[in-house]
């Protein structure tokens, strides 16, 4: 997940110069794609030919800049005037009436494995419909299962859950999350079952998956494994699902207390994990207002840090900068597993 | 405003750069820089998008439902970095539908005329 460490070319770093000509707006949505592209395209041009290619790459960039730089302030400066006038775009009326969400996310390697099996996805949908109708999901998923199999297996729960969620027609949102992830595990368990017809242990991809919604004031919470959804109110950590874990189980039961199971040599057993034939989901909602913070993690994080020591970090810091400690935080303290987190901030 | 009472027809004509995204786009989502290798693949590099018009119109497309994010993710065929995926919308379909009907009437005019098939330099030569 970290940037190239190669030095940047020469190229890239005047054009990062260059990008600071769009107008301060547009520049904050769309600068790091645009970077990212570019590196992209100055990639493919070194590797076709060098001297022609940075050529052709730089006539068309900077035909491209001069055109849109200012196709872009004429836009913006429309946008000022119109916004004078009271002519409000149809997104901000979308944002109050729903609450505005701002979210960061970010997934790392850590410092002892060799592959990051994790995967997140956050979707808010553009369409102000289905946005009132669904709301917005946010979905994390540790994948387990060897090779490339557990990042498969992750990767297809995200993207599934979002297909069947987004899909479903029905009223009741916590049942349409819970199909949602249910769906997410028939997909994974067919591919399972292509791959290895004699269901050998050994083959099989499998993953845990937490989603939530945050839809009006309610957040709905559903999960399978050990990733957790957070709720963070008034500094106050509440750990909103259940982890399907013997730790989890034995925590419960009052025989283990939180810190013995973070760090019992069984803590990453689970019992339940999508990719199976049958898969039971659990489902949690919970009333949600502004100013509060949701957090969706894999067990690389809370393993290796407290419930007090996440709430102190995210109640300080943006969602974007926050997922950014919590990692490093993680990563200072042996990084032993891939760790993604999630933060959603709501009406900040 | 529901997608299903909007008129397609009222988004129309379409810019180069936004008809040939949406075309990019109809089969299957893709990352920004997909859509730029699509898109001069499908016309043989004729067309070429710089990162500003790319998303300029992006960001203009999303606005107007068109299209809308899809998720991010790395691309298998690159390197691990996280990609911004982008998809139709149902209207996004619909819109270029109507577009590229519109330019088959203009096609149809043209041939009737007999443009493609005429002469190419009309009264230019001695």
């Amino acid at each position: 997940m970290t940037p190239a460490k190669e030095a940047a070319p020469f190229s890239f770093r005047v054009y990062r110069l260059l990008v600071q000509c769009y107008p301060t707006e547009f520049r904050k949505e769309w600068e790091r794609e645009m970077l990212q592209t570019f590196r992209d395209c100055y990639r493919e041009a070194v590797r076709q030919q060098v001297s022609q290619g940075l050529l052709r790459l730089w006539s068309l960039t900077l035909y491209d800049l001069t055109l849109s730089v200012s196709v872009e302030h004429w836009r913006a400066f429309l946008a000022r005037w119109r916004r004078l006038f009271g002519f409000e775009e149809r997104k901000i009326q979308v944002m109050t009436s729903l609450f505005s969400i701002c979210v960061g996310e970010r997934s790392d390697i850590g410092r002892v494995r060799s592959e990051n099996e994790d995967s997140f996805l956050s979707y808010m949908p553009q369409d102000s419909d289905l946005l009132s109708k669904k709301g917005a999901l946010f979905v994390v998923a540790d994948g387990l299962g060897g090779h490339t199999g557990g990042e498969q297996a992750s990767q297809l729960a995200v993207s599934a859950v979002r297909e069947a969620y987004y899909a479903d027609d029905g009223r009741d949102t916590a049942t349409a999350l819970k199909q949602a992830i249910e769906y997410a595990n028939e997909r994974i368990y067919q591919e399972n079952k292509a791959k290895s017809p004699a269901a050998s242990k050994e083959k099989m991809m499998g993953t845990t998956c937490v989603a939530a919604v945050v839809l009006g004031d309610t957040l709905y919470a559903a999960n399978v494994g050990d990733s957790r959804v957070y709720v963070v109110r008034n500094g106050q950590v509440r750990q909103i699902t259940k982890d399907h874990s013997l730790v989890a189980d034995q925590v419960t039961a009052g025989l283990l207390t939180d810190e013995q199971a973070r760090a019992h040599p069984e803590r990453n057993k689970i019992y339940r994990c999508l990719g199976l034939e049958k898969v039971e989901v659990d489902a949690f909602t919970e009333k949600v207002q502004e100013g509060e913070l949701i957090l969706l993690c894999t067990d690389g994080l809370w393993q290796l840090l407290s419930d007090e020591e996440i709430g102190d970090i995210v109640e300080q810091y943006s969602p974007e900068e926050s997922v950014q400690r919590l990692i490093e935080q993680a990563n200072e303290r042996g990084g032993v597993d891939n760790t993604t987190v999630v933060v959603a901030s709501i009406g900040a | 405003m529901s997608d299903e009472k909007r008129d397609p027809r009222s988004l129309l004509p379409l810019t180069p750069a936004v008809l040939h995204i949406l075309l990019a786009l109809v089969d299957g989502e893709r990352h920004g820089y997909g859509i730029m290798q699509e898109v001069a693949a499908r016309t043989g590099g004729t067309i070429r998008m710089g990162p500003g018009t790319l998303y300029g119109s992006i960001k203009r497309m999303m606005a107007d439902g068109l299209i809308e994010e899809s998720g991010e993710r790395p691309d298998p065929a690159m390197d691990d970095e996280r990609r911004r995926y982008y998809r139709l919308t149902g209207f996004g379909r619909r819109v270029v539908r109507a577009e590229v009907e519109r330019l088959e009437q203009v096609v149809r005019l043209a041939r009737e005329k007999q443009v493609l098939s005429g002469p190419e330099m009309l009264g230019g030569q001695a």
